[in-house]
This record gives structure tokens, sequence and C-alpha cells, in this order.
């Protein structure tokens, strides 16, 4: 398998179809949404994939939010406490 | 009513220049609508005897530039004639006829200007150098405002063939719609870009107008496929296509890095689709000739779906910090690890901000509980995923470093350090005896192997996913030190 996928790969668009499956059952396992609602076969590799950026995207622009609340909650506390450092840590 | 404004502030140099009415020069930058009817400070860009005549009653109060870059082309076509303005007067009856006209979508009456007359536009682009570009970027801004002026007179000649193409294209309809246009314009304009383009292959550029005519809908140019980059290379290259980039601006990060690989390989296989094609047809059998074309058409689109695969797998790893990885499969693994790291953080940081505003009383009791709960139950309840120990255990700055055996670390993993276990000090005294609190540490860790809603694990897996070994191997796990194989 692992051969095969040293040969097969470098962007070649030869990609084995059984990995391509294995690996959008599992990208669709974990996209939170058309990987759940839609039946199995309908879902194209692309549309996957497309998803997959999206969520992406999303998910390190609430990264993004969820930083910035936690550096203004940060402020608001004071230094050397506790919690400050647990936020620093959540921030790191 | 002006419809759209396009920015003809290059038009100043040129209307100082070639425009002997001086009058016009005075006229600020103004739509080059013409709703003669409702504005009186609107100009009205009259088609008469084969040029356009700006017909402006109130000219001389008004302060259209329209009307001066319009009437470009009719001193360029009759530099005698006096300025334009003189003419609107004259011009007065065949105004209603215009004005229907040009009441219409903007882009269409434009488009109407060229039509009457080639000789129009030959003159634009022979009669002055300078200007034709101007003219045509002018015209061609007008109808699609962000196209930028100045790219446009960069490539003097490009744009000029294109009006050129897009005049001998307009004739063919005499009141056509606006909406038709663009897709016209998009067909013809793609046979035009292989003209402009030095660079296409002759074979690439019947390829792009077959395919352009294969999707010749302006749905199909909206499509994130093909026909919007095979559009969009012949857009970049004139510069003045003008409906076409307006539909193509819908995909511009896709057009700007994928188009030009996607053409390479478009020429090559529109090349070897010719070539077979031809000698298919050659043959003369008509059986074999529809299995081939059929098989033919299933390659195509089999390459297509391909390409967008490929397309996607490239957003991706564009996306996915650190990936050197070029194997699809092995980036579609980091892909997945990635998000799983992501969901990760956000849930700890989302309950961080949640509860850290109720930490400062009865602290200490509450992540005890959190703790506890965490060791027993293994279906946590959902939004405590990553209870509070796992924000204590985390104070001191993580290292970056994993001791997970056999996965790299490529996010900001917090390594399950065992000691960092009891670096939290009173807080953590009374949970100490919770095999857990390890685990919670690395918020990275689960990712590996773990499903989300499993309970955090300091004994990293590197992609098993069995929660019950996990829960097995918690329950043993005093000494983490051991439990750091992947």
């Amino acid at each position: 398998m692992s051969n095969r996928r040293s040969r097969q790969s470098s962007s070649a668009p030869r990609i084995s179809d059984d990995q391509m499956i294995d690996l959008v059952t599992k990208l669709r396992q974990i996209l939170p949404e058309i990987g759940q609602r839609r039946r199995s076969d309908k879902v194209s590799a692309s549309k996957v994939l497309q998803e997959t950026c999206n969520y992406i995207r999303n998910l390190n622009r609430e990264v993004d939010n969820l930083s910035e609340r936690l550096s203004q909650l940060l402020e608001s506390v004071d230094e050397d406490s506790p919690e400050a450092a647990v936020i620093r840590s959540l921030l790191m | 009513m002006h419809h759209f404004v396009p920015d003809f502030d290059t038009d100043d140099d040129y209307v100082n220049t070639n425009n002997n009415n001086s009058s016009l020069n005075h006229l600020p930058r103004k739509s080059i609508t013409t709703m003669g009817e409702d504005d009186d400070d609107l100009m009205e860009l009259l088609w008469q005897n084969g040029q356009v005549v700006v017909q402006n009653q109130r000219l001389h109060n008004n302060n259209t530039k329209k009307p001066s870059s319009s009437s470009f082309p009719t001193k360029l076509l009759q530099p005698p004639i006096p300025p334009s303005m003189d003419n609107h007067q004259q011009q007065q009856q065949p105004s209603s006829d215009q004005n229907l006209f040009i009441q219409e979508d903007e882009m269409t009456s434009w488009l109407h200007y060229p039509l009457r007359d080639d000789d129009f536009c030959s003159d634009l682009l022979f009669s002055a150098a300078p200007t034709p570009p101007c003219a045509t970027s002018h015209v061609v801004t007008a109808v699609r405002p962000p196209v930028p002026v100045p790219s446009s007179s960069n490539e003097s000649r490009p744009p000029v063939r294109n009006f050129m193409n897009f005049s001998r294209l307009r004739g063919d309809f005499s009141n056509g719609r606006g909406e038709s246009g663009p897709k016209t314009i998009v067909r013809e304009s793609t046979q035009v870009s292989p003209s402009a383009t030095p660079s296409s292959a002759a074979a690439s550029e019947s390829g792009l107008t077959r395919r352009t005519d294969g999707t010749d809908s302006s749905a199909g140019l909206n499509r994130k496929g093909k026909a919007v980059a095979m559009t969009a290379p012949a857009i970049e290259i004139t510069g003045t296509s003008s409906s076409v980039v307006s539909k193509s601006e819908i995909e511009p990060e896709k057009t700007n890095f994928d188009d030009k690989k996607r053409k390479e390989r478009e020429a090559t296989t529109e090349e070897a689709e010719c070539r077979s094609e031809e000698t298919k047809q050659a043959r003369g059998s008509t059986t074999s000739t529809k299995r081939s074309r059929a098989a033919e058409v299933h390659n195509l689109s089999e390459r297509k779906r391909r390409d967008r695969i490929n397309e996607r797998m490239k957003a991706l790893q564009e996306l996915i910090p650190r990936c050197n990885k070029s194997d699809k499969a092995s980036m579609l693994d980091e892909a997945i690890e990635y998000m799983k790291s992501l969901q990760l953080q956000i849930q700890v940081m989302s309950m961080g901000c949640g509860m850290m505003p109720m930490m400062y009383p009865g602290m200490q009791q509450y992540m005890p509980h959190m703790a506890m709960r965490m060791g027993m139950n293994q279906p946590l309840p959902p939004p405590s995923f990553m209870p509070f120990p796992n924000m204590l255990a985390a104070q001191r700055p993580l290292p970056t470093q994993t001791q997970m055996g056999g996965s790299t670390p490529q996010y900001p993993v917090h390594a399950s350090d065992p000691s960092r276990v009891f670096v939290p000090n009173q807080q953590y005294d009374p949970t100490s005896g919770q095999p857990q609190y390890p685990g919670y540490m690395d918020p990275y860790q689960q990712f590996r192997g773990l499903h989300p809603t499993q309970p955090p694990q300091f004994q990293n897996q590197a992609t098993s996913y069995p929660s019950s070994s996990r829960v097995s191997s918690t329950k043993e796990s005093d000494d983490q030190g051991n439990h750091k194989t992947g």
C-alpha cells in the first residue's frame, strides 16, 4: 500500500480509488455537515475536499476569535494569578 | 441616472490632448449612461451615421466627462467635424430612437455603438495611436468598471484587437439584449484572446474555444470549473474582456493560481483530443467514431473531475500548516489530524472562555469535580469535554515536542510531560490522584487517535481510535512516563 502510494503520488492524479474513498469517508465523518447528512455514495470527492477546506477555514477563524476573547479576558485578570496563567496557557 | 461609473480618469490626458473642444475638458467624469429624459446632466450617446455622437443638449452647462470620452470616436472619425456639441443640437430627432435604445441596459446600449459600423472601430484603432486604446478602454471599462484602465492602456494592442472583435460580433445582433451579449462576448473573446495572446498555441486556442462553446452559458461561466478558468486566462491576458471578467470575478483565487496549470494541461489535452478526434473521423466508420467519441467525452469528464479534485487538494494543502507532503494520501491524513486538532483546540478555548469568568469563586472544588468526572465516566458531558484540569495542567509554557511515538509534532502540540502533571500545584493536589490529569494537558494529543468525544488521554496513540484501550490505559497510567509510547 505504501509502495503504491509512493509510486503514484507526487501530484499525479493516479491515486488509488480505494485510498480516496477511505480518506473521503474519514473526512466526511469529521465534517459536521454534508458528510453526515447525505447518503454516502452521493458526495463527490471534490465536494468533500471543498467542504474540508471551508471547514478548516472556519476552524481557523474560530480559533482566532477565541484567542481574541481569551486575550481580552487575560487583560481583565490580574497578572500572576492562576487564571492568568491558565489563559496564557490556552492561548499558546 | 448614472447606472455605472466607469473610471475615465485616464481619459483626461486624451481629452486634453485630442479634444479640441475645450469645454469638454472641463467635464468631470460621469457615467456613460444616457438616460436623457431623466437627468439634465446626462449626455446622450447617439449613434448617428455610423458615429457616436454625443447629444448633449445641456453640454455647455453640463459636466459629464463621459461625453468627452465618448466623443473621442466622433472626433477620431471626423477630425474636421466640429465638436460633438454641435452635432448634438442638430440631431435631436433621432434622439428619441436613441433614447429608447439607450434606455436599455447600459451594457447593451454601450455595446450597440460598435455594432453599426466596423469602420468606427477600425478608425478608432488606427486613426490615432494613443487614443484608440484609451477609447477602447473607456468603452470597455464602461461595461466593466472594475477593469483597471491602466492595465488596458499598458497593452494597447490586445485591447484594441478585442474591441475590434467586439464590434464584429455585435454586428450579428442589432438589438441584442444585454444578457445574451456577455455570453457571446465570452465566447468570442475566448476566440479573440488566442489571437491576442501570442503565447497560446493554436491547438490550445481551438481547445479553449471549443471548451467555452461547450459551456456557453453564463451559468457555465460561473461554474468553478473549466469555463471560468478558460476565460480567465483570456481575460487576464487581454485585460479588457469586459463581461467575462465580471463573471470571472467570482473565481479570482481559483483562476489566479490554477488557471495557468490548467491552461497548460488543457492545451496538451486539447491537442491530443483534436488529433484523436481527427483520426477517428478520418476512419469514416460511424460506430467506432461514436464509441471513441463517447470515450473521449468520458475521458474529458473524468479529466475535469480529476482536475477539480487536484485543485481542491492544492487548496487544502495550502491551508494545512507545515504540510510538506506531496503524497495525496498522507496529505489527507494530515488534513484529518489537523482538523481534529483544531476542533479540540476550539473546544478547549471555548470552554476556557466560558469558564474563566467563573474561575474566581470556588475554583478548587470545581476542578476536582470535573477531573473526577473525567476520570470516572468515559462518556463525558459534552460541554466539558476538556475539563479544567487541562487548563491547569497547561500552566507552564508547553514544549512543542511530543512524546508521541511515531507521529511527528506538526502542530503546536502540548507534550504530555509527566512532570507537568504536578506542576500545577495547589489546584492539582486534590486531583493528583487522578490518572487522567496527565492526559488532559495535551489537548492535541487527542487528535492523534481519539474521537473528539472521548476523554483526553495523556497516553498518545497515533491513530488508535478505539476507546476501550484508552480507558484501560488510563486506569493503569499512574506513571505517565511509560505510557508515552505511540
